[in-house]
């Protein structure tokens, strides 16, 4: 590929981890840990799902209070709100004066990565912490049957990704530990200045399965595990030999998919039967966490023309469908937002005709991130591939080249 | 006239370089292709990814994005952000199946007269060669 700006590799993996005994499943040691953070680790609040009394889901809460942390885990069976967006709508108009932390799922933090950059999310007073994400539940069926989503939810957590209940974004989902661990080194110890998106992540796999690892990622991450009274003693060389083990075979299986996907959806014909059922109700747009725009052109009048302009194109084409261009705007939405897509898979889950969705933007994303040497979410120091430019690259795309003409300078903007 | 196919191209022209050029182009009497329908654009950064795929799938059979040469920007990085969409595009474009030959980006100086003729009638040539766009006669897009 054409020079771009060379990454600084994250992937800071810490090689001694904080352990917490797990007697009575890990579940129960991650609310623990939610609670002695609470207590000793001057935190003021943690933002986590909880329990909704009586019903089978969760929300996104804002607790300081001991006995609500009971209830609440970082791992819900279902993702019914990307938690990016629910930390964007905290901290979206100001840093908060709370010490607070996130408790997420990877690619939740990822979105929030990106919103940061974006500007809707600030992570100044924010510690964000994720954890070994097992995969959710399809929402739809969910919620059809709850009791029977809980009872397949427990199988989830032991066969980790091997599960046939998992949603599709889930099965395929190669970024499901700390963020940055995909793209970094595979052997040897990670640079100390390599730059990492959470500050704190909570290992499920460990060697110790009576147990759970907690790595102090950043540094501030580390002064808050020190704060707890918590030792990171534990040598992380087995948890993260198990995550990259499981890695490899879930990245084969993403790009079998993708291979396959790209058979059934390339070419005009088949191109348009795969958005061909969508009923313009613009979900995912909606619950896309980068799909931040307050006001979207999708839904404004603008895009409409007046009807003259229809009669004609209409006329020209021998037919027109309406309301017009449902192409459009996922394709255009794809342009604006793909470079951000984390590959949380919200879109698909709230698509009621259950388009692929996701499917086709991960694909996409997955192709068009790696040309600017960029993977959405997983650094926070590595700017927006739109808002950064080197003087001389990608050389074959313009006419005349302006590559070697002039001093390579690294020009960044400061957005 | 000849027989052959006339294809329609969208261009969209920097107002400080590339439309310049047009009018010098037309100023000089140089021979420019009629295919092209000129869209003026405050710089070639202006150009809005969604516009360019807009044109593409309301049946134009080409996206020409015309801008200052680098480093020659009105607005200083304008054309190196241009550039960059256009690197995105074309990456949309081939995962997808679509054609990426289809749109391209010009680097044209407001002094470039002759140089806009040339790369207009060459664009447009390529077009004739490829024939319609195939989105042009589909109706359930």
């Amino acid at each position: 590929m054409t020079p771009h700006q060379e990454r600084t590799g994250p992937g800071a993996v810490p090689a001694q981890a904080a352990f917490l005994p797990a007697p009575e499943g890990t579940k129960k040691a991650v609310t623990d840990f939610l609670k002695t953070l609470m207590d000793q680790g001057g935190l003021d609040a943690l933002l986590v799902p909880v329990e909704v009394p009586d019903t089978p889901f969760h929300a996104w809460v804002m607790v300081k209070k001991s006995e609500v942390l009971d209830k609440a885990h970082p791992l819900p069976p279902v993702m019914s709100v990307q938690g990016g967006r629910a930390l964007s709508s905290l901290t979206k108009h100001g840093t908060p004066w709370l010490h607070i932390a996130a408790v997420m799922r990877p690619c939740e933090a990822r979105a929030a990565v990106e919103l940061a950059k974006l500007k809707q999310v600030r992570l100044d007073n924010v510690v964000l912490i994720t954890i070994d994400c097992p995969g959710a539940l399809p929402l739809a069926e969910y919620v059809a049957d709850p009791e029977k989503g809980q009872e397949r939810y427990k199988t989830v957590a032991d066969t980790w990704h091997e599960n046939e209940f998992l949603r599709p974004a889930c099965a395929r989902c190669h970024r499901f530990s700390l963020t940055g661990l995909e793209d970094g080194p595979s052997e040897g110890p990670a640079p100390d200045d390599a730059p990492a998106s959470v500050d704190i992540h909570i290992g499920l796999l460990g060697e110790d399965q009576n147990g759970i690892l907690l790595l102090p990622v950043t540094p501030s991450g580390a002064e808050i595990l020190k704060k707890t009274g918590l030792e990171a003693d534990r040598p992380t060389a087995g948890w993260e030999s198990r995550v990259r083990d499981l890695l490899k075979k879930k990245k084969e299986k993403r790009q079998a998919a993708h291979e396959e996907f790209r058979k059934d959806i390339t070419g005009l014909d088949r191109f348009l039967t795969v958005f061909d059922p969508c009923i313009n109700c613009h979900n995912c747009m909606n619950v896309c966490p980068v799909c931040y725009c307050q006001q979207c052109y999708f839904d404004t009048q603008t895009q409409f023309c007046t009807s003259s302009v229809y009669m004609d194109r209409a006329r020209k084409r021998g037919a027109l469908r309406f309301p017009p261009d449902p192409l459009l705007f996922h394709l255009g939405r794809m342009s604006h937002m793909v470079l951000s897509c984390v590959s949380c898979g919200a879109c698909e889950d709230a698509c009621p005709v259950s388009i692929p969705v996701g499917k086709v933007f991960s694909w996409v994303a997955d192709e068009t991130q790696p040309a600017f040497g960029y993977s959405a979410g997983t650094d926070r120091g590595d700017p927006l591939p739109l808002q950064n430019f080197l003087k001389e690259e990608f050389c074959e795309i313009e006419t005349p080249s302006a590559c070697g003409q002039a001093q390579s300078t690294e020009v960044k903007e400061n957005a | 006239m000849s027989d052959a196919y006339n294809p329609r191209i969208v261009g969209f022209l920097c107002n400080w370089c590339a439309y310049t050029g047009a009018d010098l182009a037309g100023v000089s009497r140089a021979r420019v292709s009629s295919s092209l329908h000129a869209i003026r654009v405050m710089c070639s950064g202006r150009i809005d990814p969604l516009y360019v795929i807009m044109a593409y799938l309301k049946g134009a059979d080409g996206v020409m994005g015309m801008g200052c040469h680098p480093g020659d920007c009105h607005y200083l990085k304008g054309n190196y952000n241009a550039r960059r969409r256009f690197v995105m595009l074309e990456s949309i474009f081939k995962t997808l199946g679509l054609d990426g030959k289809r749109i391209g980006l010009w680097w044209v100086s407001a002094s470039e007269g002759k140089r806009f003729a040339q790369v207009t009638n060459e664009f447009t040539e390529l077009m004739k060669t490829k024939g319609p766009n195939p989105f042009r006669e589909e109706m359930f897009i």
